[in-house]
């Protein structure tokens, strides 16, 4: 929080690299946003990005590209749900480019946890919705976008092994458009509160390794 | 909290009781609005409720106050070295408490005339500003001035100080250490289980206070100033060492009229430098975290004088040496907070001043304190406290005397022990304000149920009942 951003401040001034091409973050900057990690974002999201209450979304193995997006949106504090606004406003305000690349970068490294198993019953059901999702209620496979395994891409986040309790949550704020993004919102809309407990059961139940 | 050096009379239960409601109008607890301003998190990133703690909140105390998202006025040097980062607005904040106590029975009149009053309206019971947040980088403060209806008057209140630095260790596990400057054992530390922010948060100033308190628990608040060292480790471990001289507020020589050394006008003088540890291991899983650990200090008290008595500040001193452990359980759910804590002090006292001197019975004696609750809070917005409380120890008729009238604050038998416990009722309309209904009852006080003060006062009439209006902006 102190020496680091300064170095990161440094590496910005000399425009050794370029923003939103994590491939390029120079070593100083995997230092300092390193040091950010482990001394500030670990107390909410763990050592490592595995977070330990599930409040706190892991962002172990999680794209980069996500991880950025998600770091601009609460900085330019477009991303609306509560917890957005109770925390990373805040927390994000002072990151620049570089940080928030090398923060994504080195998140985006971390090895996945392995999931959290739950009710079965709940599971087995949340699996049916995620790989086929329910026509009859219009809510498209979530595995169309996510990825069959829950991996995610660079533009759409990794699922598998992500605290029930936070997708959840993030369901019913694109239902709500508290989190106002025009796609989930689509997906969210007309899913019941069952339906979304169960397909996010099932994602916690997923290994992210 | 008792005074060995006490002369006996009701000039004595005067003097205790001065002593003890300055002492009790010490504030417990805050939660700083500057805090978040500073950081631009809401309240609930460090706390479940204010004054608790989160573990977020524990870590950013630990780290010095400085996370902060408002722009700096910056200064550096040539090599980039930064020499200031001054916040963009000045981290002030304001507390203010209104109160009204109601006691079971009137308390006795102090002379042959007329009836005391037998409720105390508050308004307010104390107003504090804060200066609370970043100094420089890695330096931050908690600084608290207080102005309380008691008194009447402004006074420094609780004070913490830090500059603080973190180190990345092997397999990203992290290392906090830093300083600490203080004026009140336990307000530098991290977790609700320690006497400086434990519960009961806010309590009335106008109830009957116990004689006998055991020092680390915030008797020696306000006339101390600590210094001392820590670490933590992965967020986990934490280990604090440092010792506290004495620096009594608003005592002045009574040659020279000014502040500078102490004389024998001044009473319970800390001597030398005190030790003060603390151990502490924090562990998490899923929603809950649980941490255990011990503290304690060695204070050296020489018993002095009274302005109008005055005794050398040399000679025997006695010793207390307080030893505790606590523990502290916490549940952070979405809608449902549940917060488990307590802490035992035992303290040993070799009272080599006062046992010479006559006013103490025995050369040892001594005291402990213990104390257990449980916080429930539904959605942030309804909650309360269950608590019990209980200090015993050894029976000295020298340290806890029967007094002359009307007693209130004296013992018929000689013993300190109080027991009893207290639930409180918590309306939080919006996050930085508190309503809220503490009953207190006493099963014994200073000693006995019944007659316990030698006068006829029974540990029952001390029972209080307190309604409280608590803002912080």
């Amino acid at each position: 929080m102190k020496s680091h951003y300064l170095v990161a401040g440094l590496i910005a001034t000399l425009g050794a690299a370029t923003p939103g091409r994590t491939d390029e973050i120079s070593a100083l900057t995997r230092l300092a946003a390193q040091h950010v990690a482990v001394n500030t974002c670990a107390s909410c999201h763990g050592r490592q990005g595995r977070s330990i209450a599930p409040k706190f979304p892991v962002l172990a193995g999680q794209h980069a590209g996500y991880l950025a997006a998600q770091l601009h949106a609460f900085k330019a504090q477009t991303r609306g749900d509560p917890d957005a606004l109770g925390y990373m406003w805040g927390m994000s305000a002072p990151l620049d480019d570089e940080m928030i690349n090398g923060l994504a970068a080195y998140y985006a490294a971390q090895r996945p946890g392995p999931g959290t198993q739950g009710d079965a019953a709940l599971i087995a059901r949340g699996a049916d919705i995620y790989a086929k999702g329910i026509a009859a209620e219009g809510i498209p496979p979530c595995a169309s976008c996510h990825g069959a395994n829950g991996a995610g891409t660079d533009q759409f986040p990794r699922l598998a092994g992500q605290h029930a309790q936070y997708l959840l949550k993030q369901l019913r704020s694109f239902q709500s458009n508290l989190r106002d993004m025009a796609v989930m919102h689509g997906v969210a809309q007309g899913m019941a509160l069952g339906e979304m407990e169960a397909v996010a059961a099932y994602l916690e139940s997923l290994s992210g390794a | 909290m008792f005074h060995p050096r006490m002369p006996r009379g009701s000039r004595a239960a005067i003097l205790m009781m001065t002593e003890l409601a300055a002492w009790l109008a010490a504030p417990v607890a805050r939660a700083v609005p500057s805090f978040a301003r500073q950081t631009g998190m809401a309240c609930e990133a460090c706390h479940t409720v204010f004054p608790e703690l989160t573990h977020f909140g524990r870590m950013f105390k630990a780290n010095g106050y400085n996370i902060d998202n408002l722009k700096p006025v910056r200064g550096i040097t040539a090599t980039k070295e930064e020499m200031l980062a001054l916040s963009g607005l000045p981290p002030i904040s304001l507390m203010v408490q209104v109160s009204q106590t109601n006691l079971s029975k009137n308390l006795p009149e102090g002379t042959d005339l007329g009836t005391s009053q037998s409720g105390t309206v508050a308004f307010p019971q104390q107003i504090s500003l804060f200066y609370a947040g970043k100094i420089a980088p890695g330096v931050g403060s908690f600084i608290q001035l207080t102005y309380g209806n008691d008194s009447g008057s402004v006074g420094i209140d609780n004070v913490d100080l830090r500059w603080a630095d973190n180190r990345l260790l092997a397999d990203d596990r992290s290392l906090v250490y830093g300083i600490d400057a203080n004026n009140n054992p336990t307000v530098q530390d991290l977790w609700n289980s320690t006497p400086a922010f434990g519960y009961p948060y806010a309590s009335s100033n106008a109830a009957v206070p116990a004689i006998a308190g055991t020092q680390i628990d915030g008797t020696l608040g306000q006339d101390v100033a600590g210094l001392s060292v820590y670490v933590m480790w992965n967020e986990a471990l934490y280990a604090e060492f440092g010792v506290y001289r004495s620096a009594k507020q608003g005592a002045a020589n009574t040659v020279t009229g000014e502040a500078g050394p102490l004389d024998g006008g001044t009473s319970n003088v800390l001597t030398g430098a005190a030790p003060y540890y603390r151990l502490a291991y924090e562990y998490q899983w899923g929603r809950n975290s649980l941490s255990a650990g011990i503290y304690g200090a060695t204070f050296k008290l020489l018993p002095g004088g009274e302005p109008d008595a005055p005794q050398p500040l040399n000679g025997p001193s006695n010793e207390f040496k307080d030893n505790a452990f606590d523990f502290q359980y916490q549940y952070i759910g979405e809608k449902h907070i549940l917060t488990m804590a307590g802490t035992r002090i035992k303290e040993d006292m070799t009272l080599n001043a006062s046992y010479a001197a006559g006013d103490a019975e025995n050369l040892t004696d001594s005291l402990t304190t213990s104390r257990l609750y449980a916080t429930y809070y539904y959605l942030r917005k309804y909650g309360g406290t269950l608590g019990i409380f209980s200090t015993t120890g050894s029976h000295d008729a020298g340290l806890y005397p029967l007094g002359d009238p009307p007693g209130l604050v004296t013992s018929g038998n000689g013993m300190p022990d109080t027991k009893g416990w207290s639930a409180e009722f918590d309306y939080m309309p919006w996050l930085n304000t508190r309503l809220s209904v503490q009953a207190t009852q006493y099963s014994k006080f200073n000693g006995a149920g019944n007659n316990y003060d030698g006068y006829g006062r029974n540990a029952a009439d001390n029972d209080s009942l307190y309604f409280l209006v608590w803002f912080n902006y």
